[in-house]
């Protein structure tokens, strides 16, 4: 099927409020993102590491990617100071909305081990030296197409959150969640099913 | 307040709207808390004497949404989403990140609410504003909420109750109950000792 931001012309090409976004992301027609720390924390290295679709609103949504992050995000999404942080891959689809607050991430940042984390604090420190850090758990997110996170979510590493589901306010899902199901809980649980 | 409704101590340059009722005795911190503001209710947003609003707070309210704070109610950064009604008791205490929230703003059927997205780039602010069923929230007197919790739609709280910090609340509450967790659940009622100082 035809994504249907093609069929849709004559719109205004896809802007930042705050001046031009760096030069490996993609924003689909209509899409618009506000807010001056949107890629404040952006370091992705990657060509197009992050690719929105069209018809998009990013209302104070922070894009902070990893020197390899890639995130692509669908068309006709609408997020409200979402902070999305992604070391290794994000993909969202089509028509998820996102509320205020709300996390999500595909990697841990620091190793679970402590001696591994000692390691990591003295790498990531004025006096590391620009020694290598010890590798770290990072998992890619997947949302699907018609998903609904409220406020206050968190949404952890290797998450898959199948089509239609509804992520009640402040739920923190660390586990896959089948299609339209609705969850709710720390750590998010079933608690019933999307019409 | 001056004249053309700016507070004189705010860093933002936005007014209250004319149709929030804020007298001398109660406190706005700034104005950018009715950034989303678009009601259209006489007294959209009422503060009760004393109450007070600081830095963080939202007033998210939709065109028929009202919003009712009680005498010397304390909102330190809340964000309030309202389509219908959220009253707030006399003395309640609300904390930093709370989402008091009576609608999801958008339908929770598929179809329908992939229309209400579409709609959504034409309208300026771009905001979600669907007609979806509302059901209001209330916050008893002297109810203390903790940091990052949620209070979802429909959803009452007893007076003198407590809501643990990021607690999410989808049932109501009774009066003088302590409750905690995601989902909340009842830790205890206050006892008698604790109920006997309640003024």
């Amino acid at each position: 099927m035809k994504a249907k931001h093609e069929t849709i012309t004559a719109l205004a090409p896809g802007r930042w409020t705050h001046g031009a976004p760096p030069a490996n992301v993609r924003l689909g027609n209509d899409t618009v993102i506000t807010g001056d720390l949107a890629f404040k924390r952006f370091h992705s290295r990657e060509p197009d590491a992050l690719v929105i679709g069209a018809q998009c609103t990013m209302d104070g949504v922070h894009f902070d990617l990893g020197e390899k992050g890639r995130m692509t995000i669908g068309d006709f999404c609408y997020f409200t100071n979402a902070v999305l942080l992604c070391e290794l891959e994000v993909r969202i689809g089509n028509y998820v909305v996102i509320g205020w607050n709300t996390t999500v991430a595909d990697t841990d940042f620091h190793p679970l081990a402590p001696a591994e984390r000692v390691a990591d604090a003295l790498a990531c420190s004025p006096l590391g030296g620009g020694r290598p850090r010890p590798a770290i758990p990072k998992l890619p997110v997947l949302i699907e197409d018609d998903v609904w996170i409220g406020p206050n979510a968190t949404v952890l590493k290797g998450v898959r959150i199948g089509g239609g589901a509804w992520i009640e306010a402040g739920s923190l899902v660390t586990r896959d969640v089948p299609p339209r199901a609705r969850v709710l809980g720390n750590p998010a649980q079933i608690i019933g099913t999307m019409p | 307040m001056t004249a053309d409704r700016k507070l004189e101590w705010d860093w933002y340059s936005g007014t209250v709207p004319e149709n929030v009722v804020l007298d001398d005795t109660a406190y706005c911190e700034t104005a950018f808390s009715f950034h989303f503001y678009r009601s259209r209710l006489p007294g959209g947003v009422e503060y009760g004497r004393g109450a007070s609003t600081y830095l963080g707070t939202m007033f998210d309210v939709g065109p028929r949404g009202r919003v009712i704070l009680g005498e010397c109610a304390l909102i330190h950064g809340a964000r309030i989403i309202c389509d219908a009604e959220i009253l707030i008791g006399d003395y309640a205490l609300i904390s930093w990140n709370v989402v008091l929230m009576d609608t999801y703003r958008v339908p929770l059927d598929a179809p329908e609410r992939r229309r209400e997205l579409e709609r959504i780039p034409a309208r300026e602010p771009r905001l979600a504003c669907a007609d979806v069923p509302a059901k209001p929230v209330r916050i008893g007197r002297n109810v203390w909420i903790g940091f990052d919790a949620c209070v979802l739609p429909g959803v009452t709280i007893g007076e003198g109750s407590v809501v643990g910090a990021k607690s999410v609340v989808r049932e109501s509450v009774p009066p003088f109950t302590i409750v905690a967790g995601n989902p909340a659940r009842v830790i205890r009622p206050l006892n008698a000792e604790e109920r006997s100082r309640h003024a």
